[in-house]
């Protein structure tokens, strides 16, 4: 037997012989095709050395050479060796076969901080934003919403309004108007009129639109801006409900701890009459903002807003509605004032140049 | 307008600080924008609403103080300096409607010089400079009753005395300001014998003027018809501080008390000596009265505010305003001209008692509420627009006249009936805008051409806006529509890439218009070659929803493009938003999925160039095919291996049948029949 033990020796001998420069292979910087032919040069040796016609398949014959008592032992001699052989190539291959995924997964590496594959979204008008925001708000209390002709007849623009002719306010040079002697309207409250006509009364509503004053543009002025109006008649309608109307509103859109304040003022279309201010956004109506003087208060602590009153009889009248029976109030503000005042924004121009630098600003 | 701390305290006994004053005459409505140390003093900047005239003096802020401490004006005027003449023949009226009151007081011996120093200290304190005494003293007056006065150098008018008239057209007069103004029919003029020494209510004659040797002077205090100042005034150009006053409204009942202020003033500090006075006052001051059943009641039914009567009465008599005994009718003092109706005595009651003490209430709960009919579909517009990369721009709604006819405006929009078409404002305050724009395109490409200024190269703008033209109907109101106007011009930007990923073409601009109407419930919009003058030929489309042309698209012309200096094409889209609301939207109709699989062929067809998809795609299902279910464009080719005005283009048949799976062979025979048909009618065939 010790023999065929030789022999089978021999062929490991032979094997290792052939494998030795692969058992310690060092593949430290070699490249991807070395190791990709060296994993070939392996598999090679696999067919050789563990395919049946390799030698150590060629041995499994000697078996029956060997004394009967002894084939069990030689056969499980033989066994073990073979298996040697192909656990060493088998860990070779791995190994190889290892390096290479890992050098694919190396190869294949993104940068994930390269920006992702996104058209530009565009971008509303800030004007557009604002509106759809208070008008979100008031749709949830109850108000429609209404708009209506931007040129208008001196009725609706001053009569209805309570501002007859000879009146101040009518005669300053604010009004634009058509060569055939129409105006632009100077304020929304002429949709007020309009609604009224055709809705009658109660009524809730708010009237976002554009108006016009022969304002010459400037860093404060345009000759054409958005205003909000906001009107509710109805029997029993006070000024507390108007100071609690434009709380409310304020306060859901600035948040909860905004309050207001109500000077006396006068319009033509409103008695009593009063200017609303409501407690700064930013500083929260100390006038101070990280301890320099607070920008949209400039330092007062108060954000001037508007002018509102409860609407006057001579309004009422003009639309048939009694104001022994029925009282209402009504609100008005600017939108570019206020958005400029929030986003701090020097100069109002900017709103109707339309420099995508200054719209993509607005989300 | 300017109020001296200091000079208050003369009219009224108080120990409020200046900054208590302030704060309780904003309350009441007489905002104060400032305060402003002046020495000893503090200079109190008060915003008047414009009807209060009664409040642009210190003896009106007086007593608005009176009506919030509970005092009494302290009386600065002595008795007793009034000498009537008899019979006089000093004034003569000719216009006693257009000049309700006039006083002259003739003053003798004066002595023009500087002003002591507490009356330069008061003048200077609210910002008025000092001339001479007499000057200084009719401008203190002036500051300290609210009444304008007009001192003459009496020994400079010519027949020593005054007319008052209507001026004739064309007569002359130079006024202290050395201008020489050229007067009107409408205007009221102060005379002399010959002619104009001033215009009354707003300015005085140079040549009759106060000088340095000036002894006699004849110091003139009145009250003209407001409508009547303010139309000479505006007619002038000329506003004064006089003008000013007069035409918003003075104290037709104080004049003799202002009158008699300034004549002892310059006795006092001019050594003057008061001589005759007289005083024509023709249009005698009725007292107007408003009754209010109950003012307590009408004060908490407006405000909320709860008032007992006696606090109102005692309020609304600190402003002069007085009540009948029983509390129910309420008289108004000479100087309040803005007091008509009890509202007007609620807004007084209200605003003493303190607009801070009305709670803050919400109405009763109402209805819902509701956006406007057509917003929701326009919000969604707008998202749909802004999604693709769309910014929203607003422009003025005035646009040059040089833009008039360059533009082709949307459908229906100018009336054929009208001669003048557009919409022209009388004057404007941007150069050239006088036209109410029909168009928003020249406002968008004015703000494109801002943009690539900016070396902003790459740009989608939208604006949703009216557009206005004149209109024949019976009330002649301009014709006011909703249009909707895109603008796309240079490449496809990628977020946070610095490079574009390609130029945009006229498909970016039909894209999205056609994702735009499809928001707003419009998914069957045709296209079809047009000609538009502002749009280049051959790049051109008429917009056409439910067989009615809306708009249109395409590259704006290379002539217009050069008046831009635009280097890149610019695709423009302009439709009438309003015409597309009013379509009615098509409702979901749902149809069951098939069961069976679709088959579909490719297939390239060459041909003439100018053979359009759409006439192809029509060629297609005019013929019926029920298991023909879809015709899809895929490519088009042009170049290469084609003849000059040939194209291949590539497009999709899609076969299926809902009762069974189709077999290739009936498609192929379909297939065949649909492709033969394809070219008989248009001439083309496949290319492979
Ligand atoms: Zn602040």
């Amino acid at each position: 037997m010790s023999e065929e033990r030789a022999r089978v020796e021999a062929v490991m001998t032979a094997f290792l012989n052939e494998f030795a420069p692969y058992a310690g292979l060092n593949l430290s910087g070699a490249s991807l095709d070395d190791v990709e032919s060296k994993l070939r040069e392996v598999a090679e040796l696999k067919i050789r050395h563990t395919g049946k016609k390799s030698p150590i398949s060629g041995a499994m014959n000697l078996v029956g050479k060997v004394a009967p008592n002894e084939r069990a032992g030689f056969g499980q001699f033989v066994q073990s060796v073979q298996k040697d052989i192909a656990a060493k190539i088998d860990r070779v291959e791995k190994t190889l076969n290892e390096i290479i995924t890992n050098a694919k997964i190396e190869s294949e590496r993104l940068d994930v901080t390269l920006p992702g594959r996104r058209p530009r979204t565009g971008h509303l008008h800030p004007i557009t934003i604002l509106r759809q925001k208070i008008e979100d708000i008031f749709v949830s209390m109850g108000y429609a919403i209404e708009d209506d002709r931007e040129i208008e007849t001196d009725h609706y623009n001053f009569d209805a309004l309570n501002i007859p002719e000879g009146h101040p306010a009518r005669e300053s040079q604010d009004t634009f108007y058509t060569t055939q002697g129409f105006a632009l309207r100077s304020q929304t409250s002429t949709v007020q009129i309009r609604a009224m006509e055709r809705r009658g009364v109660p009524i809730r509503i708010i009237a976002p639109g554009k108006v016009f004053r022969r304002d010459t543009p400037d860093m404060t002025h345009v000759p054409m801006f958005h205003q909000i109006e906001g009107l509710c008649v109805d029997k029993g309608i006070t000024m507390a409900h108007l100071k609690g109307t434009v709380t409310e509103w304020l306060k859901r859109l600035f948040g909860e701890d905004t309050v207001t304040r109500f000077r006396p003022s006068y319009f033509p279309f409103t008695e009593p009459s009063a200017e609303f201010d409501f407690s700064c956004f930013k500083c929260h109506g100390t006038g101070k903002f990280e301890s320099d003087r607070c920008r949209p208060c400039k330092g007062s602590g108060w954000i001037e807003l508007g002018g509102s009153g409860m609407v006057h009889p001579n309004v009422l009248r003009a639309v048939g509605v009694d104001p022994t029976v029925y009282s209402g109030f009504a609100f008005g503000f600017g939108l570019e004032r206020m958005t400029a005042l929030m986003y701090s924004i020097d100069d109002i121009r900017h709103m109707f140049e339309n420099d995508v630098r200054f719209l993509e600003q607005f989300k | 307008m300017n109020i001296s701390y200091n000079w208050l305290k003369d009219l009224i006994d108080t120990d409020m600080t200046a900054d208590d004053v302030a704060a309780q005459l904003t309350r009441v409505g007489l905002a104060v924008e400032g305060i402003h140390p002046h020495h000893d003093d503090y200079v109190l900047d008060i915003d008047l609403t414009s009807n209060r005239p009664d409040c642009l003096s210190h003896l009106g802020v007086a007593r608005e103080i009176t009506a919030i401490t509970n005092s009494q004006l302290r009386i600065t005027n002595d008795k007793g300096q009034s000498l009537k003449t008899e019979g006089q023949t000093l004034v003569t009226i000719q216009d006693t409607d257009l000049c309700n009151r006039f006083t002259a007081r003739i003053i003798r011996n004066v002595k023009i010089g500087p002003s002591p120093q507490w009356l330069v200290d008061r003048l200077e304190a609210i910002g008025e400079r000092p001339i001479n005494n007499v000057a200084d003293i009719t401008n203190f007056v002036m500051h300290e009753h609210g009444q304008p006065m007009h001192s003459f150098d009496l020994d400079r008018l010519s027949g020593g005395r005054i007319i008052v008239r209507k001026a004739t057209a064309g007569e002359k007069i130079t006024t202290l300001d050395e201008v020489e103004r050229e007067l009107d029919a409408t205007m009221l003029a102060i005379c002399d014998v010959e002619k104009p020494v001033a215009i009354c209510g707003v300015i005085g004659g140079l040549d009759s003027s106060i000088t340095d040797s000036t002894v006699n002077v004849l110091l003139e205090v009145a009250y003209f018809k407001r409508e009547n100042i303010r139309a000479t005034s505006r007619k002038l150009g000329l506003a004064t501080e006089a003008s000013y006053r007069f035409e918003r409204g003075v104290d037709i009942e104080n004049i003799i008390a202002a009158s008699d202020r300034a004549t002892q003033l310059i006795c006092e500090l001019a050594g003057g000596e008061a001589d005759d006075f007289v005083d024509v006052y023709s249009n005698k001051f009725v007292a107007n009265a408003v009754t209010s059943a109950d003012i307590s009641e009408s004060v908490k039914r407006l405000t909320g505010l709860s008032v007992e009567t006696g606090e109102c009465v005692r309020i609304l008599n600190a402003l002069g305003i007085t009540a009948s005994d029983d509390n129910k009718s309420f008289t108004f003092p000479s100087w309040r001209h803005d007091i008509a109706i009890e509202e007007d005595l609620v807004e007084e009651v209200a605003r003493h008692a303190g607009y801070e003490n009305i709670t803050n209430e919400l109405p009763p709960a109402y209805g819902a509420g509701e956006y406007q009919r057509s917003e929701p579909r326009k919000k969604r517009l707008r998202e749909t627009l802004a999604d693709m990369g769309f910014d929203e721009a607003i422009t003025y709604s005035f646009i040059d006249t040089r833009h008039d006819g360059v533009f082709e405006n949307v459908p229906e929009l100018l009336d054929e009936q009208v001669e003048d078409k557009y919409i022209t404002l009388q004057d404007s305050v941007i150069d050239g805008a006088l036209r109410m724009r029909p168009s928003i395109l020249p406002g968008l490409l004015d703000a494109v051409r801002l943009n690539l200024n900016f070396q902003r190269r790459d740009l989608k703008l939208f604006e949703i806006g009216k557009v206005f033209a004149a209109h024949a109907g019976e009330d002649n109101l301009p014709n006011e529509r909703e249009i909707l106007t895109i603008g796309v011009t240079g490449g496809e930007i990628s977020e946070g890439k610095a490079v574009i990923v390609r130029e945009l073409d006229l498909y970016d601009a039909k894209g999205a218009l056609e994702a735009a109407l499809d928001a707003v419930g419009v998914s069957n919009a045709d296209f079809t070659a047009a000609e538009v003058k502002h749009l280049r030929i051959g790049q051109t489309a008429a917009v056409w929803v439910d067989g009615s042309r809306v708009g249109y698209i395409g590259r704006l012309s290379d002539e217009i493009a050069a008046g831009y200096k635009f280097k890149q094409p610019v695709y423009v889209a302009e439709v009438d938003l309003q015409a597309i609301l009013d379509i009615a939207t098509i409702p979901i109709a749902y149809r069951p999925l098939s069961k069976y699989p679709a088959i579909t062929r490719d297939v390239s067809l060459l041909g003439d160039r100018n053979v359009s998809f759409s006439a192809i795609r029509d060629a297609v299902t005019e013929q019926n095919f029920e298991l023909c279910r879809k015709v899809s464009f895929v490519d088009v080719y042009e170049g290469k291996g084609l003849q000059e005005n040939e194209r291949s283009i590539t497009i999709r048949l899609e076969y299926r049948s809902d009762e069974r799976t189709l077999i290739e062979d009936e498609v192929e025979a379909l297939h065949k029949e649909i492709l033969a048909h394809l070219e008989q009618k248009l001439a083309i065939k496949p290319r492979f």
